[in-house]
């Protein structure tokens, strides 16, 4: 035992200090400033808001952390099981489960990854192309010749939602059921009018997911639905509720995320007309890196919470044990000192190591299928409405950029088109067929070959 | 120029394949990278060198 009299070094530890609230509209109005001000004085700081935690915003410094696992938990413990550490979210929502994996530490959620990579991975992922390819093109059909189009409703939250869908193993044309719950959950205040009928969809949502899980855990189909229900994770087969947090993990970070970065990039575009002629013309060069520099500058999911494990220093700051840390991916993403220019949209930008998909172990695990589905969206539109015009009076953000940094509607006009092939729900139906005679959605392991659309 | 990519680093972010796809193979089960055996040709050193700079775990490192 250390002799060493007990101080309480509080006012030197946390001599940087910022009253940091980013589930405030001011916040998001204040993006940049805040960013900057931030980034310039105090890249890790300590803010009094709920109920006192560190914010990393610096890019070497969340770098630094984020790949702390030995010193950062994840773990959510809502039964106070372990150490009643608090999860990812900043303040703690209400709910009495982990979210998945994504709350969870080594060894266990380790288990988890390997058990879905297979179905995950850039190889699996590029298998379901030419069925995205379909979805997509049967949604743009449903506008085509009106010349009108919300991006949102009618394009970004369909493809994600169908394709996440049919990587489950669940029924496509369930897709209705989920899309509202999973995007409006995120976007509407607890305090709104309308709180009562989403909470209501999401109860639907809950009981379909829970006789879907019970339905494939009784007759096995092809789907990481299939594979968590067979899953032996330390020894055990995970209860229920457990395996339903995994799968709304897996449904929450497949549809939101997407979304919103496909209409942010669509807005901008329709703000550069030029650049988005070039982006058109130069696509094999450029959509990569244009990819790249709308997930830095858009940042969908713009941050996670961590907890400290034990008294440490990491990137300069000492930490003590059951802090919370707010590691911010989005102001990290416009730190100068990596990214010239940092509030500048650079199609071409080299040297991207944005943190948008996080950093470490926990790297977002559906990244590959977020590009996949973002970069044939955003080609099907540049092909099939080039000249789209954004109405900026109607589009609609969402109020705050805490949990996601996302649009609820982006209206567009543009000329009118010709249909292509069949409309959303024969191509839906036509779909389920391509996915259960192919059995799509069995790991890469098992099948290596593309989905084949005749 | 040879390149290793430190799997304790790497966490299958494909910056690396995406940019130098001629440098750098992806593992089909989980897309976690590795670089090529032996020297990178002439041709592709300047995408490599790109490719190091955009890793975000900066797992990649010249061996020789």
């Amino acid at each position: 035992m250390s002799t060493e009299p007990v101080t309480d070094d509080d006012t030197e530890r946390k001599k940087n200090r910022y009253h940091f609230d980013r589930h405030t509209p001011e916040y998001r109005q204040r993006f940049t400033d805040v960013t900057a001000e931030m980034l310039d004085k105090c890249p890790v700081a300590w803010s009094d808001t709920y109920e006192g935690h560190w914010v990393a915003a610096g890019h070497s410094e969340v770098f630094e952390l984020a790949r702390s696992a030995e010193y950062l938990s994840n773990d959510h413990d809502p039964a106070n099981e372990r150490r009643g550490y608090k999860g990812i979210s900043i303040p703690t929502p209400d709910v009495g489960f982990r979210g998945g994996f994504l709350e969870m530490d080594p060894p266990e959620q380790r288990h988890y990854r390997q058990l879905l990579n297979p179905y995950l991975s850039p190889a699996a992922v590029a298998r379901w192309t030419p069925l995205v390819d379909e979805v997509i093109r049967a949604s743009l059909n449903e506008k085509i010749e009106t010349g009108r189009i919300d991006f949102v409703d009618d394009l970004a939250n369909i493809a994600p939602a169908v394709l996440t869908l049919a990587m489950l193993g669940v029924p496509l044309k369930s897709w209705d059921i989920y899309c509202e719950p999973v995007h409006a959950s995120v976007y509407t205040p607890p305090n709104s009018p309308d709180i009562a009928r989403i909470q209501q969809s999401r109860m639907a949502m809950r009981e379909d997911m829970s006789g879907q899980l019970a339905r494939i855990t009784a007759n096995p189909r092809p789907g990481m639905i299939s594979a968590l229900a067979g899953a032996e994770i330390n020894g055990t087969t995970p209860p229920e509720f457990e395996l339903l947090g995994v799968i709304a993990l897996i449904i929450g970070g497949g549809f939101d995320t997407t979304t919103a970065l496909t209409s942010h990039a669509l807005e901008w575009l329709s703000q550069h007309p030029g650049e988005r002629a070039k982006l058109s013309a130069e696509r094999g060069t450029l959509l990569d890196s244009a990819t790249e520099e709308f997930l830095r500058f858009y940042t969908p999911a713009p941050g996670d919470g961590r907890t400290v494990t034990a008294d440490c220093e990491i990137a300069g700051q000492q930490f003590k044990e059951g802090e919370r840390v707010w590691l911010s991916w989005a102001m990290s993403n416009r730190d100068p000192e990596v990214f010239p220019d940092p509030n500048e949209v650079d199609l071409a930008r080299t040297g991207n190591r944005h943190h948008s998909f996080g950093l470490g172990i926990h790297r977002c695990i559906g990244s590959n299928v977020a590009r996949m589905v973002f970069k044939r969206m955003l080609i099907a539109v540049l092909d099939r409405m080039p000249d789209y015009v954004c109405d900026p009076a109607a589009a609609e953000h969402y109020q705050t950029i805490g949990i996601i940094q996302g649009m609820k509607h982006l209206p567009a006009t543009f000329t009118p088109g010709p249909r292509i092939g069949d409309g959303l729900a024969e191509t839906i139906t036509r779909m389920q067929v391509v996915c259960d005679d192919q059995r799509l959605a069995e790991p890469v392991t098992v099948r290596k070959g593309a989905a084949e659309i005749k | 120029m040879k390149l290793h990519v430190d799997p304790e680093r790497c966490q299958g972010h494909t910056l690396c394949a995406m940019i130098a796809p001629d440098v750098f193979t992806l593992d089909d089960v989980d897309g976690h990278s590795s670089a090529v055996d032996g020297a990178v040709p002439a041709d592709q050193e300047a995408k490599a060198a790109e490719a190091i700079r955009s890793c975000p775990e900066q797992a990649i490192s010249i061996i020789q």
